[in-house]
């Protein structure tokens, strides 16, 4: 009786396995969820970018529903989502950039020069629009390492309580925003 | 002209391979002799014009087509000639043309070499190796055609081979696992035909095992030299790391063995045969879903090929028509096959039996490790990730009974044995593995974990078992000769390919446990001393190759104040991609490997290096040469030459 | 008291005139920086650990490893550490979940079934077998009677 059941087992476990590898080609083995999703922002003391006598700290941030975007201007995509980004500061979104710089290296740290930064960043934004309330210059990366930044650009959702909801990393379009971001700000609004 | 001569070729052999499918599965269905003997010209034609084509693939690599956008994309006017033949199967069309030119390859060897075969089980073989040929065939003229070209604009260079695949572990490394890969689908093609004509008899075990073993030799040989060519060229002494194209290789290996042992019990004694029969399905069935993981992107692996979805569609879709057919045919007839045989529990049978078990068990572990992180991120339970840990941890466990069992199984007989005198000899024997791998251990090393000592002990019992066994069977002839005589090829092959894992095993336990490394940051002229060498930082020199330009780091190996070795680790820039790439320099030693690495050039003229000392590195690769090494001395056995039906002599080995 | 020995050890090694890249209190840690690097995962990188890679995150998260060590964690606080900002994915070690216990069931599974087989037909072969051992014996004499005949 069983002999002919047995038989059939392989082919089901086999038809079972091309379901998961079927769906598995539409998937992006790439987008990763990290730890930090349900947190509270990691506590800081970094810089403005644009003032080093401006120290910025986690409890500033509090009060508001935001949107963390890290990014440097060595990094093509980052300055490719920039004008979209700007669409959604129009829109009433603050967008607080946490520059990533990829240069610097404790190890090398002559060679690193500041106002060549700025420079750099004031004329890209020129050009692109400046979506950013202001930007926290993180140059150890410690911030972006407590909040499992693995590159740029990546963006992270952030309640009024300082929670992260999302962690998105790739760029941000209409598309990303549309599905992923627009749903959850809803949410809070609510 | 010449690109698109290559494309219609192929398309000629997809013509042949489609009448090579139909003509004699149709005749041996209808019992048309005539349709059947169609099949071996159809076979070797279809060969020729796949040769035609890789011909006038390398042809224009050589000749610096770059209208043709392989040509382009993967070679470049400034690579020697023998990286521009190797970048043919560099890209993932080349790879699957090389594919190809295997699978056409294997079928024409079968066609040539299968007279003494009945008819009807020749024709269903090739019919169904053909159909494998079509499918492949399809996909490349389809979507995946190395003869495409790029007219009206062209580049005027091309972007230069991979300069990681620059490399003579390269060149060989692919054929070898192709070679492996493809011949697992004559013993698939073996079995099918098997099914088909519902005859499941030792007979089909007999015919299918020298292709099984030469398959799996190759297989063998591409694995052991895929390792080495990631030790050597990827700059970090790393030689395996359970990489998704890494476990897409090792699956039907492990696969691929548990079948030829399950073989040998089905010749030669009746059991096992549904078993076996499936075994030589999911072998073939792994190498085909090893394609699809590295073909289509669904898993992030270090080895970044073409990720299209639409050619990951076709090839699931190819992989379920194939492997779902097969094992709806598998289902459908498995219920009339009986094992005939009978055993006791201590016999060689019950002894293949485990080993099965646990070979397949291995391929589990690997499979799941494989593909659950992407199941469970489909499942929306999040990214994981299983690797090194997960994967050295469930082989540190299987491998304990699985060599102990390796050790015992040979001196076992089929059927049934006493079991008193075993024991004794086994006791015995324990007790001298362990004398032996105290002192070798003790005496080098002032610290022996646990699991060093274990592995260690098992590389020796497997030895010592084997050679036990050797002395036994040779010296119950009246003299040496005649019992080295009387000892079958299939003997000689388990020797080799024992001695083989036990080399492994040995290997890998004490490379992993004994390996140091030391990252410096140093000024030429300055010493760093790593156990009992002294490295002496000379320089560094700038090199220009035919395609980079580089550093090589020039530093003097010492061992008590003499010179042993003069290393030159590069670091080179690729002209093309502009792509660094870290050459290692390697003095290699049956005993133990130095392994120079050149990093980043530093502040006031320092450079950093990294220094690893690698004990029994090479024992792995040795190892593995011998294990493919007991597969090609069974394809000698002039046994499976033979015209007649079964023979009775009978080798002792299994 | 670690500071010191720190600087003691960084100190030798210039005096030696070659420096270390990374420098440890004790050799323990040594080993506990040389096992975490090779098993966390860089989370930049395809298939890579963070000892192999040359990604500026790995390098971050190496340093970060070597901070952490060298302020006397254990290897399973700094890959908790670690798991806390970049998810399990960066540990080459699956959780243990209802998800993943697959990995370690489904292996037990398959030697149970397997070594049960044999139970079960050894049971229903000895309930049919008509095959004596002496049987077995005149068996294995007649054998040897023809192959000294075929000599």
């Amino acid at each position: 009786m069983n002999r002919k059941l047995l038989g059939l087992i392989p082919f089901l476990i086999f038809i079972l396995l091309c379901v998961f590898l079927y769906q598995g080609l539409f998937g992006n083995p790439r987008e990763l969820q990290t730890g930090r999703i349900g947190h509270t922002m990691p506590s800081f003391t970094l810089p403005d970018l644009m003032d080093e006598q401006k120290q910025w700290q986690d409890k500033d941030l509090i009060g508001d529903v935001y949107l963390l975007n890290v990014w440097g201007t060595w990094c093509p995509t980052c300055i490719a989502e920039l004008s979209y980004l700007t669409e959604l500061k129009e829109q009433g979104v603050k967008i607080i950039g946490l520059y990533y710089e990829q240069a610097y290296d404790p190890d090398f740290g002559d060679q690193f020069d500041i106002n060549k930064l700025r420079a750099e960043v004031q004329a890209m934004l020129a050009r692109t629009g400046n979506p950013y309330q202001f930007n926290i210059l993180d140059l150890n990366r410690t911030l972006a390492l407590d909040l499992g930044v693995s590159g740029a650009p990546e963006t992270f959702l952030v309640d009024k309580k300082g929670t992260i909801l999302l962690h998105h990393t790739g760029d941000i379009n209409q598309r990303v925003w549309r599905s992923k971001f627009a749903p959850k700000i809803m949410e809070l609004t609510q | 002209m010449i690109p698109e001569i290559g494309y219609f070729s192929l398309v000629l052999a997809m013509a042949l391979s489609l009448l090579l499918c139909i003509f004699p599965l149709w005749g041996a269905h209808t019992g048309n002799l005539r349709l059947m003997r169609a099949a071996p010209s159809l076979a070797v034609g279809q060969c020729v014009f796949v040769l035609l084509a890789f011909a006038i693939l390398i042809y224009i690599t050589l000749t610096d087509d770059f209208t043709v956008a392989y040509v382009a994309h993967h070679s470049s006017s400034t690579l020697p000639w023998y990286y521009k033949v190797t970048s043919t199967w560099g890209g993932h069309e080349g790879a699957i043309l090389l594919w190809l030119v295997m699978q056409t390859l294997w079928t024409a060897v079968v066609a040539l070499m299968s007279n003494s075969l009945p008819w009807i089980l020749r024709a269903r073989v090739l019919g169904v190796l053909g159909f494998l040929g079509v499918g492949f065939m399809l996909y490349t003229l389809w979507m995946s055609s190395p003869f495409e070209r790029l007219l009206p604009y062209y580049p005027v260079e091309g972007r230069d081979l991979n300069p990681l695949l620059q490399d003579p572990g390269m060149i060989i490394h692919p054929p070898l696992l192709y070679m492996g890969y493809v011949g697992l689908s004559v013993s698939f093609a073996f079995a099918i035909a098997a099914l088909l004509t519902g005859k499941l008899d030792n007979t089909w075990a007999k015919w299918s095992r020298p292709w099984t073993m030469a398959a799996w030799g190759f297989l063998t040989l591409g694995i052991t030299i895929g390792s080495w060519w990631a030790y050597s060229e990827l700059g970090w002494g790393g030689w395996w790391f359970w990489d998704p194209v890494e476990n897409a290789s090792l699956m039907p290996w492990l696969v691929a063995t548990a079948l030829l042992h399950s073989l040998s019990a089905t010749e030669k004694r009746g059991v096992f045969k549904s078993w076996t029969v499936l075994l030589a399905i999911t072998a073939f069935s792994l190498c085909l879903l090893g394609t699809f993981i590295v073909r289509s992107g669904i898993i992030v692996s270090v080895h970044a090929f073409a990720t299209d979805p639409d050619r990951g569609l076709y090839i699931l879709m190819f992989l379920a028509v194939v492997v779902g057919g097969s094992l709806a045919l598998y289902a459908a007839r498995v219920a009339q096959v009986k094992s005939e045989g009978r055993y006791q529990f201590l016999s060689r049978e019950v002894a293949l039996w485990i080993n099965n078990i646990f070979l397949v068990v291995a391929m589990l572990v690997v499979l799941l490790g494989t593909l659950l992180p992407m199941i469970h991120k489909e499942l929306g339970l999040g990214s994981i990730s299983i690797g090194v840990p997960f994967f050295n941890q469930m082989f540190a466990i299987l491998i304990v009974p699985f060599a102990i069992l390796l050790g015992l199984a040979p001196m076992l007989r089929w059927k049934q044995n006493k079991l008193s005198p075993l024991v004794k000899k086994w006791l015995l024997l324990s007790v001298v593995t362990l004398v032996i791998t105290s002192a070798w251990l003790f005496g080098n090393y002032e610290v022996v974990a646990p699991l060093t000592f274990i592995g260690t002990a098992l590389a020796v019992w497997i030895v010592l078992l084997t050679l036990f066994d050797l002395m036994q069977k040779v010296t119950v002839q009246n003299t040496i000769s005649e019992g080295v005589k009387r000892l079958g090829v299939s003997y000689w092959a388990m020797v080799s390919g024992h001695i083989g894992i036990a080399f492994v095993i040995a290997g890998v336990t004490l490379t992993s446990a004994y390996s140091v490394e030391r990252s410096v940051r140093m000024l030429p002229g300055e010493t760093a001393t790593l156990n009992e060498y002294v490295y002496r930082f000379e320089g560094v020199k700038e090199i220009v190759g035919p395609n980079y330009t580089g550093h090589a780091g020039v530093v003097s190996v010492l061992k008590n104040n003499k010179l042993v070795i003069e290393l030159h680790a590069e670091k080179r820039l690729y002209n093309i991609g502009m792509q660094f790439m870290t050459e290692a320099a390697i003095d290699d030693g049956f005993f133990r490997d130095l392994y120079l690495a050149l990093g980043e050039q530093l502040t006031q003229g320092a450079w950093s290096l990294r220094i690893y000392h690698k004990p029994y590195v090479r024992w792995m690769w040795l190892g593995g040469l011998l294990i493919a090494l007991a597969g090609f001395i069974v394809i000698t056995d002039k046994r499976y030459r033979k015209t007649s039906a079964p023979s009775e002599q009978q080798g002792v080995g299994a | 008291m670690k500071i010191v020995m720190v600087l003691l050890l960084i100190l030798c090694g210039s005096a030696t005139a070659t420096e270390d890249k990374y420098v440890f209190a004790s050799e323990e840690r040594a080993a506990t920086f040389r096992e975490l690097t090779h098993e966390l995962r860089c989370p930049k990188c395809q298939n890579q650990n963070i000892a192999d890679s040359d990604a500026v995150v790995a390098k971050d998260l190496r340093d970060k490893v070597l901070s952490l060590v060298n302020d006397g964690k254990s290897k399973q606080e700094v890959i908790d550490y670690m798991i806390d900002r970049y998810g399990y994915f960066v540990h080459y070690q699956p959780p243990v979940t209802p998800a993943t216990i697959i990995l370690w069931v489904l292996p037990v599974l398959i030697v149970v079934i397997g070594f049960g087989f044999i139970v079960f037909r050894q049971k229903k072969a000895s309930r049919k077998q008509t095959w004596s051992s002496e049987d077995e014996q005149k068996l294995a004499k007649l054998i040897q009677q023809y192959q000294r005949r075929e000599q």
